[in-house]
């Protein structure tokens, strides 16, 4: 990644538009999931999104594994593409926009209840 | 056996480590081995998860393997720290069970 891509992003625009060409090769059914992954991932992104790339490779390369396999994506994913997302972005723990939102909220609360003297 | 997810979830990467340890093999297979074992709700997606677990702790060795149609598979077999882990789960499991059929017999 050299300077030109870490300014414009061009680099993740580029990588995106290949994933979409990889998924359009998907069955209907994966391609309804794939855009359900893609929504749930998005939760997980850090600032610029760039930590997603891998990740989003990962799951798009299970779907691609599974469909040439001939399983439905039933088979694949369950009825739990939340919690499929979730692993993949590794577990629970893993901290994005949402996590850093909830701790300055519950900072600024706790410094207004202090204020008040409670 | 309805409903064992919820249980067997801190189990399974024992299970998958333990299928992966008597030999080699690759995502869909692991899958239906549990299956055939009776663990009928692990999809995929679950067994798929817990294998870049695996291979990000550095317990698995991977390699890719071209397979009939489709793009290559990625193949897992235990190293050294994969064994070790596995010997531990084992371990573990042996506790977690001796203490609850003790509990179950009533014993203290």
């Amino acid at each position: 990644m050299n300077f030109w891509e870490t300014i414009t992003g061009s680099d993740l625009t580029r990588e995106w538009k290949a994933f979409e060409t990889r998924a359009e090769a998907l069955p209907a059914d994966y391609r309804a999931a794939w855009e359900e992954i893609k929504g749930h991932l998005s939760s997980y992104a850090d600032f610029t999104g760039r930590n997603l790339t891998p990740i989003v490779d990962n799951a798009l390369g299970l779907l691609e594994e599974t469909a040439a396999d001939g399983q439905s994506i039933h088979e694949v994913l369950g009825g739990d593409i939340e919690g499929f997302c979730a692993a993949l972005a590794g577990g629970e723990g893993a901290r994005s926009y949402r996590d850093r939102w909830r701790e300055q909220l519950n900072r600024n609360v706790a410094r207004k209840l202090g204020r008040l003297g409670g | 056996m309805d409903d064992l997810t919820e249980m067997l979830k801190g189990t399974l990467e024992g299970c998958v480590l333990e299928i992966i340890g008597s030999e080699e093999t690759y995502g869909y297979a692991i899958t239906r081995r549990l299956h055939e074992l009776g663990f009928a709700d692990v999809v995929e997606g679950t067994v798929y998860t817990i294998l870049l677990r695996l291979e990000k702790n550095g317990l698995v060795q991977v390699t890719k393997r071209p397979s009939g149609m489709g793009p290559p598979r990625k193949f897992y077999a235990l190293n050294d720290a994969g064994r070790k882990e596995l010997a531990t789960f084992w371990a573990k499991w042996e506790y977690i069970t001796s203490r609850l059929d003790k509990l179950k017999e009533g014993g203290r």
